[in-house]
């Protein structure tokens, strides 16, 4: 009984909170029109439902396609480069460490819109813009960095330390330690912030939008804003594209999340 | 054989390279989407020129002065571009933009004394002229004329003063009905500024003079709409096309807006949409409105200023087209054959006269913000409107170097 | 070289060159336009000079002209209250659901991942999806409200000064809860179950419970989640240009838009620069904060 006493407060959370997702979705059905009536509609009168058409229309195949590049391309180096840093932070203390995590932490004080004119101007000057979404890859990964070690860490924090000092003690380097011990446990973590990363940079619009001048490159956010203008009228194709953009990944991540949080982190570490 | 292939390989790669060496590029950045303004003449110009390419890039209206500046300082800038009229001066005092006069003096198209008195002097800048107006717009009363019917009014007699335009505005107020008389925008940006210069203007002030009685009474005569509910609220934070939209829906008995409006108006309005010249402070008033739309403009740093001011000309010449076709009124004078909604065509193209600029002045920015934080800061009751203007000019005068 | 390969494999090196790897990575790509921020803050920079760094250096002039200005105490109290508000409530709101999700009942952990839509919807539409939310005369949220019976006059969520800060707060508490939620749900799911079964078996009550093992156990997670989402909401943007840009009148004004406002709308570029230090100043004492709160972690 009480379990379906909770769950029942759950649906009740969850409809509470995605209201807005909601409030999305029965947008992009209504006629423009009707998004600013009073007293509001729920459910759309007429619904419209255009996929194809705006799919067709902005060309979103294209735009989905660079998002995924920069994404995947920003979590690559991401992960490549910061798993070890959070591992060593988790581990080793000393004030030089302190030290560290402390630089880190400092390399993402402030908005993307206020890094990208020193990032335009250097990038410009050493080439870099020559390969546009080369460019938003490295500097969104650089912006993201500092949140996965700091995540990582926490996640390498929660290993054991007995473990990895009996592979040592079974005549494992430490390089060996780290990928046969410390990742494997920690891989939850690790792939949870990972996932997070690479939905930070899948929605990444600041650089993109500056860096990447040619239409044909520009990932999905760029292309939404550029039909949402200052005059935009076509709400309801603004929902639409940003529903196809949510959809599938709001349902994967469904999907996986219960591996992810749940299922594994419980057995690894039995 | 295979040498043959070669050869002809290379015998093709050459011409292509001497095809491609006559063939000039030219960069052009818009605030249009493909099927717009740029996009479309575009097309037509290269149908026209087969040697001359045009690269067409959109930059978002907001962005445009920050890319184009950082682009300028890093020397990846376009050759031709579209500015908001305020900003030329900006760009061209700095050297930044072609003088286009002296092809301006050869042009058998171009004609400085058919550019109207508005735009030519938004473009000119100590005696150059670093631009072309693509268009122009300025701002006018739309109305409801059936809402106007259903209170008693008569839509063939629209307010002419501010006074008949509150009782109006209050006629046609119904809060049962969420309804507000009014519909405009005091937004704190450049459009916060754009709808309240001609108020100013036309009770003597300008951008330069604004601590003036008239300028408070204007602010106070907004102030009463707002607070006694014949607006929204939301005024303050809408856009122009916000407000408006919301007399499109019926939301709004009238608004006051320019006539980018019209393709949308006359797709979502389902009622009879007329036009009436902004109401002036009283009975024969001086009358002003604003100066709206952008220039073409050539960067100083182009390769190509012969084939760049060839588009640009191409691109004034269609001058006619721009009713019809885009939604601008014409910046000089032509003849608009068959407009679009002539009454409204036609008391936007009176208003035409009475438009007047915003500046031009290189720190313009600054000075629409102090106008801007005067509006809101009024508005919000943070301030009476004679302290609120006094403030701004006190930050004017920094500007200007009083 | 040997000596080093052998330290690489089994000491100490091996540590020194994971975080340098990230560290340099950052020093090339994120260091740069910070130590640029700082200069200009210092020099008169116009917005065709931003190539170049020589330019005239006025010192601290700068500072004292954005501090004079009028709305500078306005725009820093509002940071703050801004910060501080969206934290405690994203803080509190995101453990309470991890927590709940915690518990053992059919659907918890699909349920669970819907959250992540706040995370995963592009800014752009957030804004515009809550700007319609919270609009004046059309808003779903005063039509409830006046539904309930619980106000009589529709309330101006976004152009009132009183209340347009809030209203931010709202929209970015929500956007800020999957983050809290998902990653002290990990924290969670790590703590050994036997261990609160032993309280139990002790007598030990919920609160209790919670005060002596979850809490102690999630100081790691809870150190990392609220320090991030200082920085985070210092970064948050968008929301600002989507419902009020800072309006109206400011009031709703907080460091990070208004330093956007000087560099980008007015091309006051030093004072934006200004501003932004400002904020990395801030941002240093809550690193600060962070990094001495991580001393008291069990190195398990």
């Amino acid at each position: 009984m009480k379990k379906y006493i909770l769950l029942a407060l759950a649906i009740l959370f969850v409809a509470v909170y995605l209201f807005p997702l909601y409030w999305m979705y029965v947008t992009a059905l209504k006629p423009s029109s009707e998004i600013f009536q009073f007293p509001p509609t729920f459910w759309p009168q007429d619904p419209q439902f255009d996929v194809a058409d705006v799919w067709t229309r902005l060309q979103m195949d294209r735009f989905l396609t660079n998002s995924l590049i920069i994404a995947v391309g920003t979590s690559a180096i991401i992960v490549a480069v910061g798993t070890g840093c959070a591992y060593a932070l988790a581990r080793v203390r000393s004030v030089w460490m302190d030290i560290a995590l402390f630089a880190i932490l400092m390399m993402q004080v402030l908005p993307s819109s206020l890094m990208i004119t020193p990032i335009f101007v250097a990038f410009s000057q050493v080439g870099l813009l020559e390969y546009p979404r080369l460019a938003v890859i490295l500097a969104q990964a650089a912006k993201s960095l500092p949140l996965y070690i700091v995540l990582c860490r926490t996640a390498f924090m929660q290993v054991p330390r007995e473990l990895e000092e009996a592979a040592l003690v079974d005549g494992n380097s430490r390089i060996g330690a780290f990928f046969g011990v410390a990742i494997p446990l920690a891989r939850n973590g690790i792939l949870v912030t990972s996932v997070l990363i690479f939905l930070h940079a899948f929605g990444e619009y600041v650089y993109s939008r500056s860096l990447i001048g040619e239409r044909a490159l520009q990932p999905a956010t760029v292309g939404l804003q550029s039909f949402m203008g200052p005059n935009t009228s076509d709400w309801s194709g603004v929902m639409t594209y940003s529903a196809i953009y949510v959809t599938p990944i709001l349902i994967i991540f469904v999907l996986l999340q219960r591996r992810i949080v749940s299922g594994l982190t419980a057995g690894a570490l039995k | 054989m295979r040498l043959t292939i070669a050869l002809t390989a290379v015998g093709l790669l050459a011409t292509t390279v001497i095809a491609s060496a006559q063939e000039v590029e030219l960069d052009l950045w818009t605030i249009d989407d493909p099927g717009e303004y740029h996009y479309v003449l575009a097309e037509e110009f290269m149908k026209e020129h087969p040697n001359i390419k045009i690269n067409v890039r959109t930059v978002q209206f907001r962005d445009m002065v920050n890319d184009l500046a950082r682009a300028v300082a890093t020397g990846s800038g376009p050759d031709i571009t579209y500015i908001d009229n305020p900003e030329v001066a900006l760009f061209a005092s700095r050297g930044l933009l072609l003088d286009l006069k002296p092809h301006i003096e050869k042009s058998e198209i171009v004609k400085e004394e058919d550019i109207y008195p508005g735009p030519l002097a938004s473009v000119t800048w100590e005696g150059g002229i670093y631009g072309l107006p693509r268009g122009a717009n300025t701002i006018a009363l739309y109305y409801n004329a059936d809402k106007f019917r259903e209170a008693g009014l008569d839509p063939d007699n629209p307010p002419g003063t501010w006074d008949q335009l509150y009782e109006a505005a209050k006629a046609l107020t119904k809060p049962d009905q969420n309804v507000y008389g009014l519909a405009f925008s005091a937004v704190a940006s450049e459009e916060g500024t754009f709808q309240f210069l001609p108020w100013l203007q036309m009770t003597g002030g300008n951008y330069d003079n604004v601590a003036t009685e008239g300028g408070a009474k204007a602010l106070n005569f907004w102030k009463r709409l707002i607070d006694e509910r014949l607006a929204s609220p939301d005024t303050l934070i809408r856009s122009q096309w916000d407000s408006t939209g919301t007399f499109n829906t019926g939301s709004a008995a009238m608004a006051i807006s320019g006539p980018w409006e019209l393709p949308r108006m006359s797709q979502e309005a389902k009622f009879e949409y007329r036009a009436a010249l902004l109401p002036v402070p009283e009975e024969g008033a001086e009358r002003a409105s604003a100066l709206g739309e952008g220039d073409n403009v050539i960067l100083a740093n182009t390769d190509n200023p012969d084939e760049a001011f060839q588009f640009v000309e191409f691109l004034y010449a269609q001058m006619p087209r721009v009713w019809n076709e885009f939604g601008y009124l014409p910046a000089s004078q032509v003849e608009v054959k068959d407009p679009k909604n002539p009454e409204i065509y036609a008391v936007f193209e009176e208003s035409m006269k009475y438009a007047r600029n915003r500046g031009p002045h290189p720190e313009w920015p600054r000075i629409s913000k102090a106008i801007q934080q005067a509006i809101q800061s009024t508005l919000t009751g943070q301030a009476e409107a004679g302290a609120a203007l006094e403030a701004a000019q006190q930050q004017i005068d920094q500007v200007l170097g009083k | 070289m040997v000596r080093f390969w052998r330290s690489l494999r089994d000491g100490s090196s091996f540590d020194a060159v994971l975080v340098w790897l990230a560290l340099g990575y950052l020093i090339v790509f994120s260091a740069f336009p910070l130590i640029y921020n700082i200069v200009i803050s210092l020099q008169t920079v116009d917005l065709f000079s931003i190539a170049s760094l020589n330019r005239p250096f006025v010192g601290l002039q700068n500072y004292r002209e954005v501090l004079s200005q009028p709305i500078a105490g306005l725009v820093f109290w509002n940071t703050l209250q801004f910060v501080v508000l969206s934290i405690v409530f994203q803080l509190c709101i995101g453990f309470g659901l991890a927590l709940f999700f915690q518990q053992d009942f059919p659907g918890a952990s699909y349920l669970r991942g819907l959250f992540l839509a706040g995370w995963i919807m592009p800014a752009l539409v957030i804004g515009a999806v809550w700007s319609w939310i919270l609009a004046g005369d059309f808003g779903v949220l005063n039509y409830w409200l006046r539904s309930l019976g619980l106000i009589d006059q529709n309330i101006f969520w976004l152009s009132d000064p009183s209340v347009s800060l809030y209203s931010v707060i709202i929209a970015n508490i929500w956007l800020g809860v999957p983050f809290n939620m998902i990653l002290l749900s990990v924290g969670l799911a790590a703590i050994p179950h036997d261990v609160y079964e032993a309280a139990e078996l002790d007598g030990a009550t919920a609160w209790q419970r919670f005060r002596t093992i979850t809490l102690p156990l999630m100081r790691a997670p809870l150190g990392a989640v609220i320090s991030l989402g200082v920085i985070f909401t210092l970064q948050q943007f968008d929301l600002f240009a989507a419902l009020t840009q800072g309006g109206p009148s400011n009031a709703s004004n907080v460091a990070q838009y208004w330093s956007w406002q000087l560099s980008f709308q007015t091309y006051q570029i030093s004072y934006g620069s200004v501003v932004s230090v400002l904020m990395i100043v801030f941002v240093i004492g809550v690193a600060a904060i962070y990094t001495r709160s991580t001393r008291h972690e069990q190195a398990a």
